[in-house]
């Protein structure tokens, strides 16, 4: 096992930018989940890594080698593809033997390190089989079975259970995680769903556009959002992101919404305000941060219901402020109907407040 | 309810009447297809005279293989021509074939994978000789392999089939190249594989069906090809099959059986060759690599 360090990482077509100046560590023995949405370069940060593309600026190191002009033959990685990409001419074994073989590892080496993955696996029965006689979620086994059989000293996965149906994705999600639990492997993960992202790795890089905007732990990714694009992308459903207008008023400083109404903020809240350059002020809530009322409060401020969608454990309730959606999550037994005229109190110690002009948190100090 | 019962009843008889419609159209092809080809084996098997009757025997009454004795007697002199031919039809088709594939899976493979320079330029050229009839350039051929000092060989034709067949070929076998899962050559390199060693080892084999097809393709190309060997090659030694069966005709009389056994010995090899080969067709053999 090894660590791994991109240090200012550029792949670039011409003018545009895959991959912009990103730099991080996986630490050895780590599980770093790379995640994004479509096209934010998380899959090309992978296939560099990977040594698949060449990289247009840089330096890679895995363990203590720069690895930039290395084949990817010669980074001692593995790889499991979205897609598996298992050799469908070979058999499950001759699959699991061929990253061996390539080694040049004697045949009866070969044979017990083939064998004992498939057991650790739990596929010694399908080793005769063809990929087209398997299941999903079994060849999504062999493709694993693969990468670990010669034991890398770093695993590289593109969405590896994204092909997988709902439930064996789960089953699966907990298998890797103790898979990397009992191995200590090294990791790097790229995934589109932040859940993954968050239930899984040590660390996660959000990456937007081929810019590396947080890395950092998933608590600390949740708890603090280094940007506006962050605080929407990780959380289900997303934070809630409200444009306001940041003013004084007899000394106190408040936001107002689009709709007339104003809200007192904490001195906490209201030292940040003074530190940011500008009035433009985006309010972040998370669903469980936001209070309900039905009637009207100090401190809460009126919004008018738009959806109620009951879960079951929870209710959650989409209303407009400030030309914003918001959503909020009650306890079944609340009873609010669309259309309905709601107050809402925001938790002073745990909203967000973000530079409405750089989109960046604004910080304490 | 009867009314359901023969609401339903007629969506079932126009698909019948469309069924019936397609089967008599398919027999009317597999006539017109079938028929030169029986009548040329009936043909085959008659005596001389009986192939001129009028009205036609459309049954041998007395069957015979004396044309192919005579045509597959070396000590026969239109026996020793005929094998002749064959040998040098063979000869051509199988180089024509086994260059063909060598020059088409490297370049098939190149236009599917790489992105360089003048690709969509050259595969453009490379699709624009399909857009010529061949005899246009039946002429500055020849002048070019009388240049090269190729006229009277095997050589010239090889080229010219070449030529002519690999447009296809890398066309063919690009479709298959841009079929099979990039990612299974990554994998293969990230498991320890060369570039080269994924390609041969990984991609090759899934490959085969449209290396096959490709291979049947030329080889028929060039089995069959008349109005270039009857350019090029003037040596009697040298003919190829569908120039060398027209010495069955000659001023005055024509020898129908022997001419209509020559061309179904020259359609053997074609019909072998599809046979031992067709089921590589049938089955696609990436199935099973990724899942989409």
């Amino acid at each position: 096992m090894a660590r791994v360090v991109l240090d200012d990482l550029m792949k670039s077509y011409g003018n545009f930018h895959a991959v912009n100046h990103v730099s991080l560590t996986v630490e050895d023995g780590e599980f770093v989940a790379l995640v994004g949405p479509s096209g934010c370069g998380k899959t090309t940060t992978l296939n560099l890594v990977a040594g698949l593309l060449p990289i247009t600026s840089g330096d890679i190191t895995i363990g203590d080698q720069v690895v930039n002009d290395l084949d990817p033959k010669d980074r001692d990685i593995a790889m499991v593809f979205q897609n598996y990409a298992l050799y469908p001419q070979k058999s499950v074994y001759k699959n699991l033997a061929f990253p061996l073989q390539m080694r040049k590892l004697p045949r009866d080496e070969i044979d017990r390190k083939v064998k004992e993955a498939a057991r650790v696996l739990d596929m010694t029965h399908l080793l005769e089989r063809k990929p087209r006689e398997l299941s999903g979620g079994q060849q999504q086994r062999v493709a694993l079975g693969r990468a670990l059989v010669r034991d890398p000293a770093v695993f590289l996965m593109d969405e590896p259970l994204s092909n997988l149906d709902a439930k064996l994705r789960v089953q699966m999600r907990s298998e890797l995680k103790r898979f990397h639990h009992d191995l200590q492997a090294t990791i790097i993960y790229v995934t589109h769903d932040q859940l993954e992202a968050v239930t899984m790795a040590d660390k996660m890089a959000v990456m937007n556009g081929g810019n590396l905007q947080q890395y950092d732990s998933p608590a600390q990714v949740f708890a603090h959002p280094a940007n506006m694009f962050v605080a929407s992308f990780i959380g289900s459903p997303a934070m809630s992101l409200i444009p306001l207008e940041a003013s004084t008023v007899d000394g106190n400083i408040v936001l107002t919404g689009a709709e007339g109404w104003s809200l007192p903020l904490s001195s906490f809240n209201s030292r940040k305000i003074q530190n940011a350059k500008t009035r433009k002020v985006v309010l972040g809530a998370r669903h469980s941060t936001i209070k309900l009322h039905k009637t009207a409060v100090s401190d809460a401020v009126p919004a008018k219901a738009y959806t109620v969608e009951p879960t079951g454990d929870v209710t959650f309730v989409q209303a407009f402020l400030s030309g914003a959606i918001v959503n909020i999550s009650v306890p079944p037994n609340v009873d609010v109907a669309p259309d309905e005229q709601i107050w809402l109190e925001f938790d002073q110690e745990r909203m967000h407040l973000f530079d409405g002009e750089t989109e960046m948190a604004i910080k304490a100090d | 309810m009867a009314e359901t019962s023969t609401a339903r009843a007629r969506p079932r008889k126009r698909v019948d009447r469309w069924r019936w419609a397609g089967r008599i159209f398919l027999g009317l092809m597999l006539l017109y297809t079938a028929v030169p080809m029986v009548w040329m084996l009936l043909t085959s098997i008659k005596s001389g005279f009986a192939a001129m009757q009028l009205p036609p025997q459309w049954w041998p009454a007395e069957p015979t293989l004396a044309s192919y004795q005579k045509l597959l007697d070396p000590q026969n002199s239109v026996g020793a021509d005929f094998l002749h031919f064959f040998w040098n039809s063979l000869i051509v088709s199988t180089l024509t074939t086994i260059l063909g594939v060598i020059v088409a899976v490297p370049a098939a493979y190149a236009f599917s994978r790489f992105r360089f320079p003048g690709r969509n330029f050259l595969f453009f050229a490379v699709l624009l000789r399909n857009m010529f009839p061949a005899v246009i350039f039946l002429v500055p051929l020849f002048i070019l392999m009388r240049w090269l000092g190729l006229v009277n060989s095997h050589g010239s034709l090889v080229v010219t089939y070449l030529t002519f067949g690999l447009p296809l070929s890398i066309w063919l076998l690009k479709g298959f190249y841009d079929n099979i899962p990039i990612q299974l050559e990554q994998a293969a390199r990230i498991d320890g594989a060369t570039r080269f060693q994924a390609f041969l080892k990984i991609v090759m084999p899934l490959s085969v069906p449209g290396i096959i097809a490709t291979a049947i393709y030329s080889f028929i190309g060039a089995w069959n090809e008349y109005i270039y060997a009857y350019t090029f090659l003037n040596r009697n030694d040298q003919l190829t099959l569908p120039v060398g069966i027209q010495r069955f005709f000659s001023e005055n009389t024509t020898d129908f059986p022997g001419l209509m056994a020559a061309s179904f010995m020259m359609s053997v090899p074609v019909v072998v060759l599809f046979l031992v080969l067709q089921k590589y067709f049938v089955r696609a053999l990436t199935e099973g690599a990724v899942k989409h």
